[in-house]
């Protein structure tokens, strides 16, 4: 777009100035959580809008939000990470069975995974309560894993299996004629060829994981195996609220996002659009 | 990168050499039935934990079921008590009322993926894009609860910026004049404790209605106009407003009813931002009582497994319903 003339300069500051009108109450919520996380509530009665002098910010808040959010913390990225590295390994394969070969069944199986795409997933929430009941997985993280794991598959294995289809035939076949099986065909091939994507659709996993709160709630009994989610959810139910501290919490629990995007902000700018499209 | 669209040239090299999926004769599929096994794993999980609780859903939605041992076959009452089911009803009326609100609200999405798309400079497009996601690395609970914190009577920021710019003055005078009876001189207003404020709430939540995902699927969508559509715009004097009615508009409509439909459906389903926000009875005078929140409701709040499987299937019906409707009318291209 560059190269051409698209307006005068004038008509340029109007768009960067209605751009920017947006932009700051968008992200007026994210300062107002940072400069309150600092405040105790008198100080923020006093002085609602703007950060106090630094000398007199609560660290104090800081250190409750830390003690309280670490350990969530740490339950919810075990759910995550294992439960995205299985989702992906497993809808890889998964969707190397369908690009790969037409064999007798695969289209069968493929509408049977289409037709789920339809189901509204709310109406399954009591019988998979109880079956997890059955199972003896409530109040387990591993009932948190598997879910992921299971309501991961169909949209990975959607995407997944476009990009592998698009994949020179002739790469598998020279891995074939070398003696490579499947799984080093999907190694050596697959991998490496789809990467980017892959990355894509850990981060739209690993995110929808982050921000999982019903399930959680549902499940999760025992205070120490709370997810961020439920430990937030419980943070705001406490009567006397000390609003310093539950945005320092807040603050605390989207660290490791903010992490992830400083590291992938390109992967994560284009995960977001292109995961959604293709759904 | 975004919608992969195979260029003419892969196109055609596709034609000469067989595509993937390969076909095998059922006797060569006999000799690789070692593929099978990669696909066992994850059909087995989707068997179990997707197909099988749809099916125990039909299947106990015909019993009195209170989630123990115990159930009795019922046939259709709870569906005839569904559909006397005044609470049922309401629930669907709040939810049309929050899917039409919803609709407006992708408005300033599509405007500011057009305004930034319409920027001269690249450097600019690809910071502003960036702004827009930003807010998405706050977990989506904490933007719910501190937008929750705004509604606050006492401490939050909406009252605080109605009192500052003197608006509640006009407020209660729109009040008294209208028989309102919401807004009230020397008492702070109670957004999401007053009955006639929770749907105004719900409506308001999450001003600007900036959603990231959406500005980025307009973006990329717009990105596929060429110059030249724009040059000759430029040449027949199209104004700003043309441009996107003539230009714009017409090529993101696929993203458009894209986002449409994810957004109702998603809308119809959800009932997790009522839930933190109002309670699982849906607020003062069970306002703001969804379908979803319903059924979660009379499952987990009243123990009537069998009813809240029956109101899952007429929510169920009612979404397929709007995705065959939006399969043959409305047409996305992949």
């Amino acid at each position: 777009m560059s190269s051409m003339v698209k307006g005068s300069r004038r008509s340029e500051m109007v768009k960067h100035s209605l751009i920017w009108a947006v932009l700051l109450f968008e992200l007026l919520p994210l300062y107002m959580m940072a400069q309150i996380s600092f405040k105790d509530n008198s100080t923020f009665l006093k002085q609602p809008w703007f950060p106090t002098e630094i000398a007199s910010w609560q660290w104090e808040n800081y250190a409750f939000a830390f003690k309280l959010i670490v350990p969530y913390i740490a339950n919810t990225v075990f759910v995550a990470v294992t439960g995205t590295l299985l989702s992906l390994t497993l809808s890889i394969c998964g969707a190397y069975f369908f690009a790969r070969y037409k064999v007798p069944g695969s289209t069968f199986l493929w509408a049977a995974f289409l037709f789920l795409m339809l189901m509204p997933g709310v109406a399954n929430l009591v019988p998979l309560f109880n079956l997890l009941k059955n199972l003896n997985l409530l109040n387990t993280l591993w009932a948190l894993i598997i879910l992921g794991v299971a309501g991961g598959q169909v949209f990975n294995i959607y995407v997944l299996r476009n990009f592998i289809e698009d994949i020179p035939k002739d790469l598998f076949e020279a891995a074939e004629i070398d003696g490579a099986s499947h799984l080093s065909q999907i190694w050596n091939v697959v991998v490496p060829m789809s990467g980017p994507i892959i990355g894509t659709l850990a981060i739209l996993s690993f995110l929808g994981k982050w921000n999982d709160f019903l399930m959680p709630l549902l499940v999760l009994r025992d205070k120490e195996l709370f997810t961020l989610g439920v430990g937030l959810i419980y943070l705001d139910g406490e009567y006397v609220k000390h609003w310093g501290r539950i945005m320092a919490a807040f603050v605390v629990s989207s660290l490791p996002i903010l992490v992830i995007f400083l590291f992938t902000m390109r992967l994560f700018v284009r995960g977001l659009s292109s995961g959604a499209v293709k759904g | 990168m975004v919608q992969y669209h195979p260029t003419p040239r892969t196109r055609k090299t596709l034609a000469f050499s067989q595509p993937m999926p390969v076909p095998l004769s059922s006797q060569k599929a006999l000799r690789e039935w070692r593929i099978y096994l990669f696909v066992i794993p994850s059909l087995f999980l989707v068997a179990i934990f997707s197909y099988f609780p749809a099916i125990s859903a039909v299947y106990h939605s015909f019993f009195d079921w209170e989630g123990g041992d115990f159930k009795r076959f019922i046939g259709f009452d709870n569906f005839t008590r569904a559909f006397a089911d005044r609470e049922l009803w309401n629930s669907f009326f709040t939810i049309g009322v929050l899917v039409v609100a919803n609709i407006f609200k992708l408005i300033p999405s599509i405007f500011t993926a057009v305004l930034i798309h319409r920027l001269i400079s690249d450097k600019w497009q690809y910071w502003y894009r960036v702004l827009v996601v930003i807010p998405m690395i706050v977990p989506g609970l904490v933007t719910l609860f501190i937008w929750k914190f705004f509604f606050d009577p006492n401490m939050g920021i909406l009252n605080n910026v109605i009192e500052g710019l003197g608006l509640k003055g006009l407020l209660v005078a729109m009040n008294d004049a209208m028989g309102w009876n919401v807004f009230r001189e020397g008492l702070p207003i109670g957004w999401l404790s007053q009955p006639d404020l929770i749907i105004p709430s719900l409506v308001i939540w999450g001003f600007p209605w900036i959603g990231a995902v959406g500005v980025l699927i307009y973006l990329a969508g717009l990105q596929s106009i060429g110059e030249e559509v724009y040059e000759s715009a430029e040449i027949d004097g199209a104004n700003w407003w043309q441009k996107f009615v003539y230009i714009e508009f017409p090529l993101i409509l696929t993203q458009i009813r894209l986002t449409l439909v994810l957004l109702i459906i998603g809308t119809l389903q959800g009932f997790g931002l009522q839930y933190l926000l109002l309670g699982m009875d849906g607020g003062a005078g069970g306002r703001g009582m969804v379908p979803g929140l319903w059924m979660f409701n009379r499952a987990f709040g009243a123990g009537q497994f069998g009813y809240a499987c029956a109101i899952g299937m007429i929510l169920f019906v009612f979404i397929l319903g709007l995705t065959y409707i939006n399969n043959k009318y409305v047409r996305v291209e992949k």
